[in-house]
């Protein structure tokens, strides 16, 4: 009985901070088109994306704690193992429902798998972005749509690679906005895409021509396109080492609509 | 009372099966909803309680997926009866939008796939996007409609647990994964 | 008769000698001699040497630069090994920190040692703290991509994958994932050592010594945490090039020891990513090389070239005492960049084969020995704390070797070619100028205590400003000036506002 009570106190809770995040915290982004960093060997070389809207920032521990809260089921002594490593899985947090003094409420989510993070997306009504949707925003900065030429804009993101990941981390919304109103695409976490299993680079880097049909069903794995891209080439190469129950201290995810 | 309660439970042993937990490990877990060629609906764990041979394909696929037919044939000969009478067969389709339950019909009809244990089903492209995360396959569409994706076969328990993973594919068995096919046959009831 | 077998005895010697001269200018070599130099061990073909005997062992792994004992072994066995990669942030230099990539820990990465026909378990730890997933390609490995396509490992979580060693050799193993050049340029590599089938010979002393080049957005020495510079990679514009991953790896308390009439076998690799090594020993010949790390030896070799991805190893024999320097004999990359190390014998003096002074007052002008006042003083000022005297003690060890060349360690000069530094006129009625001098240089007629020079000083470019302010204090407190300090704010500003001359380095 107490806990229906309880359950029925949160929901008008999560309600009122899903509502009010969820409408102010998505952003346009209009359709358009450019270039990959990666060579897709189907295709002209362009990639479109159509209109959609993209969170302004990474989900926050407060916010995927709400979550938690509502659906129990995902819970990190609940969820089950084939949906979240067991021992990776929100293991920062003091207790499956308790974020604890170590972890800032406004802190990017970290330690969340894929099935996690997609059911964050999908009780928002939302979905995770596309590795496509994701390229596309994050190529820009402050100013300009896409500024991965610019030898300043990558020197910055490398900045952020140099560092260790045992450092505390930022919380959400403190770096500027690029010319869409997106912030923290770079600088702070990895993040989930929705189609991270299309990600078929090989293991091994230098096996950016490999022709293995019978692996692949068709030609070869994705190869890099512009090899002086290091930031996405890193994005890329991090995206698939992981299997979808996986979650690391540096990766966290926003939804897309 | 609790005592009573907890006896006639266990005596009606299917609902036994049906009301413990499915483990922590188990694909089945997936709430995904499945058709099948013959245009029935179902979830993984209505396929609880037998050993399978997964994998995901494409009908139109014209280079390995007639290769994982031909490799699910391959070992369903190398069975004795009996065992063949417990195996079950799960090929997953990547592209719902071309495979639909007709497609799958025609296909299951041409290849002389054993409707009894033979089951070749379609989703919506969030249940495939799961079931492909579940069972570790890769995949992308590409722009003429094709897919590029791994391929092998996956060999389940009967509480729908990984045992272990092929991707010698071929008419005649890989001989480690037809051993634990074996094995998990004779485990099983 | 007589007379008759003399002249025959004589037309029969010289037709054999003329038989033996014409054999001679026709004749080829010996094709049993041209054999025996050409024999083979008959690589990865002959190198299964069958199933793995005995127990699992576990393998030492050591720390550069220490080298883990013979394995002893006269079968093959399963050797299982173990190996953590971790994100580390450790000193590059003094005052200089960078966010390194390792393999267990160190730069290079823990040196494993086994023997051909061994059967390898590799696992590789990638740890949860990593912000990157890492693999590892041994080139010891015949498979695919030398193991690394079988060891993509995400932050957190462990690979697995087994091969056996077919061939003997000193392999060099790395980091793969994409951007390949990035992770090798932050430190992950190392050695793996493949033992012959009847071991290496027996030496006294073994050490690990591993070359590499870096890139950071600063300048060399520039203090504080540097990041890796993708450009300056790209063009191979290396900021440091070092042994073993940092510039005191092996000076100080941290050089190489021996003694004399130690017989030293270095285990030498060169991680790259991009410049080749001319390794060299100052004060020793390498008695024998075997060059790239394979399985025939050189012999009495001053200088040898190791590739990136590629090794050697070294032998001497150890006969005076002293102190040899270990470098790539490509210069600048010694003097500017930081490719210098130090080995030190101890023993009796031999003066028949050597009877001069210690190596490295000459050539070093004590830049390693009294680099303590230097980090003294670098943590002071970082802390805000930094005394006149903690200046003074740095710029007199800094003196020493750059500016005390000319202008002598007592601060005399030399007449009528460099200025004197002690009790100066020219030096005390300026203090902007003399640090505009020692920033850009200067040329043309100047007087000092009533005498003229004319002479060229070149701008100090691989000197900062810390440096620069230290040296500057320590001679204005020196030898009769006035006293004062300068501090590096005011360097800044002078190199700031000035113009260096054309062709100056900056």
């Amino acid at each position: 009985m107490r806990r229906l009570l309880l359950t029925l106190l949160l929901v008008p809770t999560v309600a009122q901070a899903g509502g009010g995040v969820r409408d102010a915290g998505y952003v346009r982004i209009p359709a358009g088109e450019y270039k990959s960093a990666l060579r897709y060997e189907d295709g002209d070389g362009r990639t479109k994306v159509a209109a959609f809207s993209l969170m302004k920032r990474p989900v926050t521990n407060a916010e995927f704690l709400a979550f938690v809260r509502a659906y129990p089921e995902w819970r990190r002594d609940r969820a089950p193992s084939v949906f979240a490593e067991p021992g990776h899985y929100l293991s920062h947090w003091r207790s499956p429902v308790d974020l604890g003094p170590a972890n800032l409420p406004l802190q990017p989510v970290t330690q969340v798998s894929w099935f996690a993070a997609t059911a964050y997306c999908e009780a928002q009504g939302a979905r995770l972005p596309t590795w496509a949707e994701w390229e596309y925003v994050a190529a820009a900065d402050e100013t300009r749509r896409d500024a991965r030429s610019d030898p300043a804009w990558r020197e910055r993101i490398l900045g952020w690679y140099s560092k260790p990941a045992n450092v505390a981390m930022s919380p959400v919304g403190k770096g500027p906005s690029n010319v869409y109103g997106v912030q923290d695409m770079h600088g702070l976490v990895w993040e989930w895409a929705e189609d991270y299993a299309a990600m078929m680079v090989s293991g091994d880097n230098r096996e950016q021509k490999a022709d293995d049909r019978l692996k692949f069903c068709g030609a070869g794995a994705i190869a890099m396109d512009d090899r002086e891209n290091y930031a996405v080439l890193m994005r890329v190469a991090m995206l698939s080492s992981l299997e979808a129950d996986d979650s690391t201290s540096s990766l966290g995810f926003r939804c897309a609509r | 009372m609790k005592s009573l309660l907890a006896t006639a439970m266990l005596m009606l042993s299917g609902a036994v099966a049906a009301a413990t937990p499915l483990p922590a490990t188990s694909v089945l877990q997936l709430s995904s909803r499945f058709t099948d060629q013959d245009g029935k609906s179902f979830v993984l764990s209505d396929r609880r309680g037998h050993v399978q041979v997964v994998s995901m394909f494409y009908s139109s696929c014209k280079f390995v997926c007639p290769l994982l037919i031909d490799s699910g044939l391959g070992l369903d000969k190398a069975l004795t009866a009996a065992e063949r009478a417990k195996l079950r067969v799960l090929l997953i389709s990547l592209d719902p939008a071309r495979d639909t339950t007709a497609a799958l019909n025609a296909l299951a009809t041409k290849r002389k796939l054993d409707r009894t244990r033979w089951t070749l089903a379609r989703t919506d492209k969030d249940g495939v996007r799961k079931t492909a995360a579940l069972l570790d396959v890769r995949y992308r569409q590409l722009a003429d409609g094709e897919f590029n994706h791994t391929s092998g076969l996956i060999l389940l328990d009967s509480e729908g647990r990984i045992l272990t993973r092929t991707e010698k594919l071929g008419a005649t068995p890989d001989p480690a994964f037809l051993a634990a096919v074996r094995k998990a046959l004779k485990a099983s009831k | 008769m007589k007379r008759l077998t003399y002249p025959l005895l004589i037309a029969f010697a010289a037709g054999v000698l003329t038989l033996a001269i014409a054999r001679d200018k026709t004749s080829t070599p010996d094709s049993h001699e041209l054999g025996a130099a050409m024999v083979d061990t008959g690589g990865s073909a002959a190198g299964d040497f069958g199933p793995p005997q005995g127990e699992p062992i576990q393998a030492i792994l050591t720390s550069p630069p220490n080298v883990p004992p013979p394995t002893g072994r006269h079968a093959p066995a399963k050797v299982i090994v173990n190996l953590e990669v971790r994100e580390v942030e450790k000193e590059i230099s003094e005052g200089v920190k960078y966010t390194f990539w390792t393999f267990g820990g160190t730069v290079p990465g823990s040196f494993i040692r086994i023997r051909q026909g061994d059967t390898v378990e590799f696992h590789l730890n990638n740890h949860p703290d990593s912000k990157m997933p890492h693999n590892i390609d041994l080139h010891a490995v015949t498979g695919p991509g030398g193991g690394a396509a079988s060891s993509f490992t995400a932050p957190g979580h462990s690979s697995q994958f087994t091969f056996k060693a077919l061939n003997a050799g000193l392999f060099v193993y790395h980091c793969a994932t994409a951007p390949v050049g990035m992770h090798v340029a932050n430190g992950m590599y190392g050695l793996i050592l493949v033992e012959p089938p009847q071991g290496l010979p027996k030496v006294d002393r073994e050490y690990y010594v591993m070359q590499g080049d870096f890139y950071t957005v600063g300048k060399y020495r520039e203090k504080g945490l540097q990041a890796f510079d993708m450009q300056k990679a790209i063009e191979e514009n290396a900021t440091y090039v070092l042994f073993n991953g940092s510039e005191g790896s092996l000076l100080g308390d941290n050089a190489l020891k021996a003694n004399v009439g130690d017989k030293i076998r270095l285990f030498v690799g060169n991680g790259g990513p991009n410049l080749a090594s001319s390794f060299h020993v100052i004060g020793e010949i390498f008695d024998k090389v075997w060059f790239e790390g394979g399985s025939k030896y050189q012999e009495n070799v001053q200088t040898t070239m190791v590739p990136p991805g590629g090794s050697a190893i070294v032998e001497f024999h150890s006969e005076v005492p002293g102190t040899s320097v270990i470098v790539d004999h490509a210069l600048f990359r010694a003097f500017n960049k930081g490719a210098l190390g130090m080995m030190k014998f101890t023993g009796p003096d031999n003066l028949a084969v050597y009877s001069g002074k210690e190596i490295d007052s000459v050539y070093l002008g004590d830049k390693a020995v009294s680099s303590a006042p230097v980090a003294a003083a670098a943590s002071a000022a970082a802390s805000g704390s930094l005394t006149l005297d903690q200046q003074v003690k740095a710029g007199g060890a800094l003196f020493n070797g750059t500016c005390s060349t000319c202008h002598q360690a007592n601060g005399a000069g030399l007449p009528n070619v460099f200025p004197p530094l002690a009790k100066s006129d020219f030096l005390a009625a300026d203090k902007q100028r003399a640090i505009g001098i020692v920033v850009n240089g200067r040329t043309g007629p100047i007087t000092v205590n009533g005498a003229d020079f004319n002479s060229v000083m070149p701008p100090m470019s691989q000197l900062n400003d810390d440096e620069i302010a230290h040296i500057l204090t320590f001679v204005l407190n020196s030898w009769g000036n006035p006293g004062g300090k300068v501090s590096a704010e005011e360097v800044a500003k002078v190199r700031a506002s000035t113009t260096p001359p054309p062709g100056a380095a900056h």
